[in-house]
């Protein structure tokens, strides 16, 4: 009898352990619901918003609060009620199945509009989207779309790296050490991180010919263990006086820290998290795109004419539509970064130069900005685009820029 | 004041069904406390969770496609499990195998799908599927046989090997590798709904009903015939209450516990021939824990085929319903969902012990 109790007891936990695996308690924390605003559109009364998340709704850091916040604010912003207009299943895995699931439900509840935020959901957006035709889909980091009812977003973070990498080169100069570390989910796999830590390495250069970018290579698009060691070993082994990062957590930041050096965070501002360690982080405000897309959803009429309204199926913001940016420089920032990335700011939103072009910039340490024409060059040493060329296709960017540029080394 | 645990004979049924009744109210009374902490009215909320969204739901036919999309798997790997745990095998290995025999269907739809007719693709692709599956639990069940080694710790760690290997096959780029989707750059799963699919039967309106829900129905009824009627059912019951006996009555116990394992890993495999054959795709989290709930299943429904079917529709009402009810309640997020889960589970598992066991007070003065 004894023994049937005792594999009654493990299968028990077993069991439970297994059903309950994903289970923690969730967080009380409701996202701000600020009454609509007063002159609310009448269509909006029943216009529906749906979301999947990859990850917990109530999460309060990370990727999906990013975008989380993102719709909320935008909501809001458009007297929209996300407490009953807004409908999201959340931690659906990358999984088709699940995800066309997550969808049915969504339509179910009369969602006219659904984003979804991971990669991965790419397949059954896309099926969905000929399937579902009275609904519009919106797909973050994609690259799939239709002609009507399916876009995808994303932004030019690296432009917001360029600015963060003028105020990490501002520093190195100031510290008169010239290696840089960089925690990177990936490498050159991605362009995605390809893109950033280029566009990065690019900005400290302009300040700073002499510096080396040294990138670790996580292999994870959050890990937070891993996204401290690594810092600790690019301040160590490598003698990196600044670390910026492209992870989710602030483990690099608060690394830096506690090494009496100096860092750049990403997503969002990290500034409480190392108050003096952080110098700007490169961050996104989905919230920019969201309501973009809301409204155009909202005034489209039908969502076959969502795609038409939006002027191109592939958004893609930058600093120019202020998707993407920097955080306010902390009191860290070495003398003249302001002025530097002020100056630099106002040739990217205007137009007039872009970061991945044949023509590089010079900052001088009182922030002072000249043009000069050269090639982008690649770490082997090839040529990317000639001296004086234009700068390469956003299709480069988002999807074959699996390189890294010259100064940038893999640690 | 000491207590003794005293086995509890032939507890009769009413008394049973009281003990989980309770069970499962009291899961909800506490999953409600949570609910009004969080300030959600938990009858609005228990509402949607049981009628699982359907009503007012203008595509109300599509929570009934995807609730038996989920169904399917479950009950036929917890039937499958039952006759492992009949002969008192612990086949914790309900993952491993079901991942093992996903790889093997979506191997031959991708390299005879696009050659053979459908209905013979599928039928390969479930052959294979069983029989992957299986030999992946025939090894266990060799060990055993041959080393006496622990079945439990063995199944489970095979687990994590099957599931490496599939995350391995979907975040591997390489021209071998056809499960991935060769157009993304970023590694993805390959789509081959148009080389191999289950077919649906038209049952009026939009619905149509899976052929993977009927053929599962049917291998319910022929394990209970199995188990119920056939020498080798009877085998196993044998076997399972004391090999010794079984020994001693003449029988072949290793070759019994070897077929027994062997078919109980194969119906995993199909199980998972039918869940891929029906999603046309693979995924990390393809199993979507049959393997783990299954167990409970199979244990809640006391090893029973036909209670079984009506437990796992029960367990699927909760998983499927959790999700869709979160989806309205902003404060309510899945990990919400799958605690409750774990907590009905929890309670009824312990009134699963109440109705074999009872707890009395020993007599002072007693021994």
């Amino acid at each position: 009898m004894k023994k049937i109790l005792a594999l009654l007891l493990t299968l028990t936990m077993v069991l439970s352990m297994a059903a309950c695996g994903a289970g923690e308690t969730a967080e009380t924390e409701a996202p701000a619901a600020d009454a609509p605003a007063a002159e609310a559109p009448a269509a909006a009364a029943d216009f529906k918003v749906g979301a999947i998340y990859i990850n917990s709704k109530n999460d309060t850091a990370g990727y999906t609060f990013a975008h989380h916040n993102g719709i909320t604010t935008a909501m809001n912003e458009l007297g929209l009620d996300p407490a009953t207009q807004l409908v999201i299943v959340d931690e659906v895995p990358e999984d088709k199945e699940q995800v066309l699931s997550a969808i049915d439900t969504l339509v179910g509840e009369g969602a006219n509009i659904i984003f979804g935020i991971s990669f991965g959901y790419i397949d059954a957006m896309e099926e969905a989207a000929g399937e579902y035709t009275d609904v519009i889909f919106s797909h973050a980091t994609g690259y799939k779309s239709n002609e009507t009812n399916f876009n995808n977003y994303f932004g030019r973070a690296y432009q917001a790296r360029y600015l963060a990498g003028i105020a990490a080169g501002m520093k190195s100069l100031e510290t008169g050490n010239n290696n840089v570390g960089y925690v990177a989910a990936y490498g050159t796999e991605y362009a995605e991180t390809a893109s950033g830590i280029n566009g990065f390495a690019l900005g400290v250069q302009a300040v700073n010919p002499e510096a080396t970018v040294f990138v670790k290579n996580l292999g994870a698009w959050a890990d937070e263990v891993n996204e401290s060691a690594f810092a600790v070993e690019l301040i160590e082994s490598f003698g990196c006086g600044v670390i910026s990062q492209h992870c989710d957590s602030a483990q690099p930041q608060i690394a830096a820290e506690n090494a009496g050096v100096f860092g750049c965070g990403y997503n969002s501002d990290m500034t409480p998290d190392a108050p003096a360690a952080h110098l700007t982080a490169a961050i996104w405000n989905w919230n920019v795109y969201y309501r973009t897309a809301m409204e155009a959803a909202m005034n489209c009429g039908e969502a076959a004419n969502f795609v038409s309204t939006m002027g191109t199926p592939a958004y893609y913001g930058g600093l120019a539509e202020g998707f993407v940016d920097v955080s306010p420089l902390s009191d860290n920032c070495a003398a003249g970064t302001a002025e530097a990335i002020e100056a630099v700011k106002a040739m990217i939103v205007s137009g007039e130069w872009d970061v991945f072009s044949g023509t590089k910039l010079e900052i001088a340490a009182d922030g002072t900005v000249t043009k000069v024409e050269a090639p982008l060059v690649d770490n082997a040493g090839n040529e990317i685009v000639a001296a004086g060329g234009a700068s390469v296709e956003d299709g480069v960017i988002t999807g074959t820029m699996n390189y890294f540029v010259a100064g940038v080394q893999e640690a | 004041m000491k207590f003794h645990i005293v086995k509890r004979d032939n507890c009769p049924l009413w008394k049973k069904c009281c003990l989980y009744l309770a069970a499962v109210v009291i899961a909800l009374l506490l999953g409600g406390a949570l609910l009004i902490a969080l300030g959600v009215d938990p009858v609005a909320y228990y509402t949607r969770m049981f009628t699982m969204g359907t009503i007012g739901n203008k595509i109300a036919y599509k929570v009934w496609i995807n609730y038996l999309k989920e169904l399917v798997p479950l009950a036929l790997v917890s039937v499958a499990l039952s006759l492992a745990f009949r002969m008192r095998f612990w086949n914790i290995g309900g993952e491993g195998q079901f991942i093992l025999g996903a790889i093997a269907a979506a191997f031959v739809a991708f390299k005879t799908g696009a050659g053979l007719p459908n209905a013979l693709t599928l039928i390969l692709m479930c052959l294979a599927a069983m029989l992957t599956a299986g030999i992946y639990g025939l090894f266990v069940a060799a060990l055993k046989v041959k080393f006496g080694t622990n079945e439990t710790l063995m199944t489970l760690m095979l687990n994590y090997v099957a599931l490496y290997v599939l995350m391995f096959l979907g975040e591997t780029k390489a021209d071998w590798n056809f499960f991935l989707d060769a157009g993304s750059a970023r590694p993805v799963f390959a789509s081959f709904t148009e080389l191999a699919s289950f077919p649906g039967i038209p049952m009026g309106g939009k619905f149509s009903l899976n052929i993977c829900v009927i053929l599962t129905l049917v291998i319910g009824i022929l394990v209970f015939v199995y188990l119920k009627y056939t020498k080798q059912g009877y085998e196993i019951a044998v076997v399972g209450d004391s090999a010794g006996t079984a020994r001693y009555a003449g029988m072949k116990v290793n070759r019994i516990v070897l077929r027994t394992v062997f078919l109980s890993a194969a119906l995993i495999g199909l199980a998972a021939a039918f869940k891929v054959g029906t999603a046309g795709i693979l995924s990390t989290s393809i199993t979507d824990d049959v393997g783990w709930t299954g167990i409970i299943v199979a244990w809640l429904s006391q090893l029973n085929t036909g209670v079984i079917f009506v437990v796992s529709a029960l367990i699927c009402v909760l998983h499927y319903g959790s999700t869709v009810a979160a989806a309205t309640f902003s404060q309510v997020d899945s990990s919400f969902a799958n605690m409750l889960q774990g907590v009905i589970l929890f309670l009824v598992l312990a009134a699963d012990f109440y109705t074999r066991f009872k707890i009395v007070p020993v007599k002072k003065g007693g021994k």
